[in-house]
């Protein structure tokens, strides 16, 4: 009996490509995509794509018919809306920025999912994230950057416990791009050359602030005042959600130089704004920490690279954990503004120390 | 080795009807035609037709052709709507297939007034709740004879005059019905019958419609005069042929078929009660269908019981599947009082002519099994089943 893998399917060229090496490979592979949200009601031809749309089941579905393993749907919507939906909500009506990719992995792909698995009789959950587990001899296993750096998924996945690591796959994380592509043409799936989701996946059209607005009471976003460093109103602002530290775009405000969001007060309904240079920070406070490497747990600073942002280069900075969840990242270099609500990963090289959630700069 | 236990979804073709569409296959033949060959496909059509006639112990000529249940199902609806005139109420149940539900809500939309009648935690409407309803603007009363998932069989042959003297028609869906439990035009006195093949071995797509009175339905499929001017178009001759060899198969060994059934699905229900601490039966313990238990499993997610059965072979049901492929909890058991967490920890297990005792036996020994598993792995918390949409 070869070992059983429960592979999370989006029907994107990425996964599917994962559920096809682990085949090949001769695992046991289940195909699951998960249902997080419904549909837009309506007849089906009307309803407009998102990721959990029919049409991508039915890639994913048809990879595993072409491949000749069993796959299912599994409804996760219940989950997905409270811990995930919930938290990006709420997290955007406090005037953070949250990361819910970050959140899914943790809450749904790494823990639900991972429920799942073993009631299905998997050992092993996979998907098709670009990053890499290092199985070292003692049993510890590490997380690190994908040889496709371009590509590099890792940041998501600081969350990931010695538990879960142990009995995770990214098939993919030693591979680039144009390989996964070239490996579904030559499997001749359908779906090669799907374009890639960028989006959040619950908003596919964007526009984030309008559905805030449509997941909470018409009473909770606040209309605020625009202010300056020193307090002097500049304009109004129809709630901090629609705000995120370092945005120039939507302020509203006339002003000489060009002025940037410092500071979202959500108790105040306040906007700071300040010229750009006042932006820069000099390090962060992350909370609810997880450590991968226990090289990271000294109570000394130590040398990292800090990510704090998805798409932003890992910046050189020192790692004091001032308690066991909690770290203060201090920057080398002053750097750009940091969005409370992001997730701050800490490297070493291409390693993945661990990371946590930012509460406020520095 | 796979193990059905979904015939309630679908039987497997009977050996006889596979022959008989297999011979079928190559020969051409329209039964509106002139010739030999249309000759004969007509009469191969209306021996089909007396075979189904004879099974619900109905005039041939008031039994038409249709693609399926819930082709019969819209046709009973709306027919009856369209050539209502002035009556704009109907009458109906909160458990019904959603092939009733959907023409229903879809004719409130116009205007009409939809009744549906609520069940006790058995799955019995009430009857005296169904009289009451009646009135002299009632088109339609539409009631399942027995239920798809929980298997409750309604009486409902004591309505059929009170809703005959209100000027109604009494339209039932016996497509869950037949082949399972006598289904008799005349023990039941209603006006439409809907008829499905495929749950009783006869191919998919070929269901049939009991029409007392064929002026007082409007056909919704207008074009050639087939079936009595009440469906148009060429029929599904094979599929026919396929239906009335399982209707006289079924029709000799009813109540062979039903006890063997009975007696199955007993078995396995006095192993899992034993294995299983804390599992419930939905639906009476009697007067049920002989070959449906519909159960409540403690402390699980039944989405992943049902999967974690099909990947041990076993395969069984839930709730109703939505477009995308994952299940929703079932409205009969919700409309029977379980809660959602209920709901979603309950699978449908249904037998038919191809099960053996071979089968049951091995089913009693992995469903426990699989079940020890899936609650230790993934427990149903009571938090889950809220908010499933945003």
């Amino acid at each position: 009996m070869s070992a059983r893998v429960l592979v999370a399917m989006s029907g994107g060229v990425d996964s599917s490509v994962a559920a096809a090496l682990l085949h090949e490979r001769g695992y046991d592979v289940v195909g699951v995509a998960m249902r997080l949200a419904s549909e837009p009601a309506g007849r089906v031809a009307a309803r407009r794509a998102t990721c959990c749309s029919h049409e991508d089941f039915e890639d994913a579905r048809r990879v595993a018919e072409r491949l000749g393993f069993p796959f299912y749907v599994v409804d996760l919507r219940a989950d997905f809306a409270r811990r995930v939906i919930g938290n990006f909500v709420a997290e955007y009506v406090a005037g953070r920025t949250p990361n819910p990719c970050v959140r899914c992995n943790l809450e749904i792909k790494f823990d639900r999912l991972w429920q799942r698995a073993r009631a299905l009789g998997a050992e092993f959950v996979a998907t098709g994230h670009y990053a890499q587990i290092v199985r070292g001899d003692d049993g510890h296993c590490g997380l690190a950057r994908a040889l496709d750096t371009a590509k590099d998924q890792s940041y998501f996945l600081f969350t990931l416990g010695q538990a879960e690591l142990g009995r995770t796959l990214f098939p993919l994380g030693a591979m680039t791009k144009g390989e996964v592509r070239d490996y579904a043409r030559r499997l001749g799936l359908r779906n090669a050359d799907k374009a890639e989701s960028q989006e959040i996946c619950f908003v596919p059209d964007g526009d984030y602030a309008r559905f805030v607005e449509s997941a909470v009471a018409p009473s909770t976003p606040r209309p605020g005042r625009v202010v300056d460093d020193a307090g002097r109103v500049l304009g109004v602002h129809r709630g901090v959600h629609h705000f995120t530290v370092g945005q120039r775009r939507g302020l509203g405000i006339a002003a000489g130089a060009p002025l940037y969001v410092r500071e979202l007060r959500a108790a105040s309904a306040e906007v700071v704004v300040a010229p750009r240079a006042a932006l820069a920070s000099h390090g962060l406070i992350a909370t609810d920490v997880r450590l991968i490497s226990p090289a990271a747990a000294a109570g000394a600073p130590i040398p990292i690279e800090a990510k704090i942002r998805y798409r932003h280069p890992a910046l050189p900075a020192t790692l004091t954990m001032v308690a066991p969840d909690r770290a203060e990242v201090r920057f080398i270099n002053a750097g750009p503004a940091v969005s409370p609500g992001q997730a701050c990963v800490f490297y070493r090289r291409d390693q993945v120390l661990g990371g946590g959630f930012i509460e406020r700069a520095l | 080795m796979r193990i059905y236990l979904d015939h309630n979804a679908a039987a497997p073709l009977k050996p006889a009807v596979r022959e008989a569409c297999a011979e079928l296959a190559e020969f051409a033949g329209n039964p509106a035609s002139i010739h030999h060959s249309g000759q004969r496909a007509r009469r191969l059509l209306e021996q089909a037709r007396e075979r189904i006639a004879a099974l619900i112990e109905a005039d041939p000529r008031r039994v038409i052709f249709t693609s399926g249940g819930t082709e019969s199902n819209n046709l009973a609806i709306f027919g009856t709507a369209i050539g209502a005139s002035a009556r704009r109420r109907i009458v109906s149940s909160t458990v019904e297939h959603s092939s009733i539900i959907e023409p229903l809500a879809a004719l409130q939309e116009r205007g009409f007034e939809i009744v549906r009648l609520p069940v006790d935690s058995d799955g019995h409407i009430d009857t005296e709740a169904a009289r009451a309803a009646l009135d002299s603007a009632t088109a339609l009363v539409t009631l399942g004879l027995a239920n798809s998932e929980s298997g409750t069989i309604q009486n409902l042959a004591p309505l059929a005059a009170a809703i005959r003297s209100c000027g109604a028609l009494f339209h039932i869906d016996a497509a869950q019905a037949l082949g399972r439990i006598p289904v008799s035009v005349a023990a039941l006195g209603c006006d439409l019958i809907t008829l499905s093949g495929h749950k009783l071995g006869a191919p998919a797509g070929i269901g049939g419609l009991y029409v007392r009175d064929p002026a007082r339905l409007a056909p919704l499929i207008l074009g050639g005069p087939q079936e009595y001017g009440v469906r148009a178009g060429t029929p599904n001759l094979s599929g026919a042929v396929g239906f009335g060899v399982a209707a006289d198969t079924i029709r000799n060994s009813l109540d062979v078929e039903s006890a063997r059934s009975a007696a199955l699905a007993e078995r396995l229900l006095a192993h899992l009660l034993d294995a299983v601490p804390g599992l419930t039966l939905n639906g009476p313990r009697g007067g049920r269908l002989p070959n449906t238990l519909n159960l409540t499993f403690p402390a699980v997610a039944g989405e992943s019981l049902l999967l974690a059965l099909d990947l041990e072979g076993v395969e069984v049901s839930m709730g109703s599947a939505c477009a995308a492929g994952s299940v929703e909890p079932s409205h009969v058991l919700l409309a029977m009082g379980r809660d959602e967490a209920a709901a979603r920890s309950s699978l449908r297990i249904s037998l038919g002519w191809s099960t053996t005792v071979a089968e049951i036996d091995q089913a009693a020994e992995i469903i426990p099994r699989v079940w020890r598993r899936v609650s230790a792995a993934e427990p149903l918390r009571p938090s889950f089943a809220e908010g499933a949409s945003r």
